[in-house]
């Protein structure tokens, strides 16, 4: 098993080093980079200084030497850079945000779970019933709509007219370190992205239970006199939760796909508000930062839902 | 592929899929002639009033006093183009991609598929706003081009394994026997028996682009006014100023939602045909 994780480890290193070089080579490709923006800026400097100042970012050199810069940088001095923004250390400004993104994702990820499992095993044991059609309904109606329009659609409702929710920020002032006020300025961001992710679960956890239910060893349990709810709550169940297993590995790039809406919506100044605001300043190094970033919780994610499909699986082999 | 059609039509989700899609195509082809109102004439009477629905405006008007209804089907044109288009981008590449990767095997095999891998690890969301913002150009086969080239990755991964396990099957050992050369191997041969899962794909990704690009037009990178889209509609409809107009906020929403679920159904309904069991 170590050695399995450590060959899928050893493995991941080419494959961010190449998430690296396509990001670096697509902002250092396209027009318009950082330096427009601050020639916007800084206007009322001098031609020198602006040639002085860019300089000192490193941005007057062809982007493949500057990617060299960086990737030495990050080798070498485990450094990611300074933000051109601010000019604070990219790392601490990530470090900041992460706690509300991840407060904010795994409760998003435990209420989908909760509600979209039992919902869908249910579905599949009653297959055809009337449960099933409203729960397939529930599940397209889901996938179909946009995060960001369901989220405005709750603030519109629970927030502005009916005022039970805060309609945006983290926090109320003062009470930064309340974590049942961060918890109620959390409901309806939680609400939407769970709302919105609902959809592969369940349709996941349906088939997953579909395929169980046409196994052998299922007869067999009952043919043994076993209750259809044991039979169910025993023998099907258990089985049919071990492929749902991997799509919480799958489901991280999805979920920080939806983060990133909601944080900006919601005004939750997180890892997602981060990012959007970065690409709009054109902060490189931040850019770069967080989609490493997000790329080694990927890779982590897989490695994670195949060793746990693994432990819960006494069936599959690593080699 | 008789057989196909028929197992499709017995799946009754996808039939009402399809007649979904169908009247929703027919609604954004033929519907703007039938409107009596511009989608982009702005009514200087109503400006920064939106109006209810009326007998006039059905579906009421915007905050610059444009028709919600003419709108929202010369938005659907566009919106259903994007999606299309981009789908076909993606299949189009994908499909040559994972069918060279899969018939040249070897290294250049596991580089091609590291690539996809690369690329898969990606927050693609994020990568599509970074490339749409630094390009700084909003046009809309550039919108198209970007959708379209950052997700024919799991259509690649899709014909690679379909070639990988054709190139085993006796009727391509027989081409490759008679010498008949790789590109027209690849076109004749691999690529038309690695289609089946790639259609269902492709039908998943139309709804998968139409909401991208509603979710770029949220942020402004998007399809830009005065051009509607239901994207772009949406970021009209979801500024705070015109939070007290549920009609400006419901139609583009709903339309996007009701499209993405009728291909969803479609696809589903393919997934069941071609899939033999």
């Amino acid at each position: 098993m170590i050695v399995f994780i450590a060959r899928r480890l050893l493995a991941a290193i080419p494959l961010l080093l190449l998430v690296s070089l396509i990001s670096y080579g697509l902002m250092g490709l396209a027009p318009g980079g950082p330096t427009a923006i601050f020639q916007a800026q800084a206007r009322q400097l001098s031609p020198a200084a602006r040639a002085e100042f860019i300089h000192a970012l490193g941005l007057d050199k062809p982007w493949y030497v500057q990617y060299a810069y960086w990737l030495g940088n990050l080798i070498f001095h485990g450094n990611l850079g300074n933000s051109f923004v601010d000019h604070r250390p990219v790392v601490t400004k990530i470090v900041e945000k992460m706690p509300v993104t991840l407060e904010m994702l795994s409760l998003a990820l435990l209420c989908t779970i909760a509600i979209a499992i039992p919902i869908g095993i249910y579905s599949a044991v009653r297959r055809g019933s009337a449960f099933d059609y409203a729960a397939t309904v529930l599940a397209f109606a889901s996938y179909g709509m946009p995060v960001f329009w369901l989220s405005v659609i709750l603030i519109d409702a629970f927030a502005v007219n009916l005022r039970l929710f805060p309609t945006s920020g983290i926090a109320s002032v003062g009470h930064e370190r309340d974590p049942l006020d961060r918890l109620y300025h959390l409901v309806l961001p939680v609400v939407a992205l769970t709302i919105v992710s609902l959809a592969s679960w369940i349709r996941y956890q349906r088939a997953a239970m579909l395929n169980v239910l046409g196994e052998l060893y299922l007869r067999t349990a009952r043919s043994k006199g076993l209750s259809e709810r044991a039979v169910i709550l025993r023998h099907a169940l258990r089985n049919a939760l071990l492929p749902t297993i991997t799509l919480l590995g799958l489901s991280l790039p999805g979920l920080f796909g939806g983060a990133y809406f909601v944080e900006f919506i919601f005004s939750i100044p997180g890892m997602g508000f981060l990012g959007i605001n970065a690409v709009f300043q054109r902060d490189y190094p931040t850019v770069m930062a967080l989609t490493m970033l997000t790329a080694v919780l990927v890779v982590l994610g897989n490695l994670l839902a195949d060793v746990a499909y693994g432990l819960a699986d006494p069936r599959i082999a690593y080699d | 592929m008789r057989g196909a059609w028929h197992r499709f039509a017995r799946e009754r989700q996808a039939v009402v899929g399809l007649t979904a899609v169908a009247f929703i195509l027919g609604g954004v082809i033929f519907g703007p002639f039938l409107v009596p109102h511009s989608p982009i004439a702005i009514e200087h009477a109503v400006l920064g009033y939106p109006q209810p629905p009326s007998w006039l405006h059905w579906l009421g008007t915007d905050l610059l006093g444009r028709d919600v209804l003419a709108r929202a089907l010369v938005g659907g044109r566009v919106s259903i183009s994007v999606g299309i288009t981009a789908m076909l981008i993606a299949i189009f590449f994908g499909t040559f991609y994972g069918a060279i990767s899969g018939m040249a095997g070897g290294v250049i095999d596991a580089l091609m598929m590291r690539i996809v891998d690369a690329l898969f690890s990606f927050p693609t969301f994020f990568l599509i706003i970074t490339v749409e913002a630094l390009l700084n150009r909003f046009a809309l086969g550039i919108i198209v081009l970007i959708l379209g080239l950052l997700s024919w990755m799991s259509v690649a991964r899709l014909v690679r394994a379909e070639v990988l396990s054709l190139r085993e099957r006796e009727f391509i050992e027989a081409a490759r026997a008679l010498g008949v050369p790789p590109l027209r191997m690849l076109v004749r041969h691999l690529i038309p028996n690695a289609l089946a899962p790639v259609i269902v794909t492709a039908t998943f990704s139309i709804g998968d682009n139409i909401l991208a690009e509603a979710g770029l037009s949220y942020l402004g990178l998007g399809v830009q006014p005065p051009m509607p889209s239901w994207g772009n509609m949406l970021q009209d409809a979801l500024l705070p100023a015109v939070r007290s107009a549920p009609w400006l906020v419901v139609t583009p929403g709903l339309l996007i939602v009701i499209t993405l679920v009728a291909f969803a159904l479609i696809g589903e309904g393919l997934r069941a045909a071609v899939d033999v069991k």
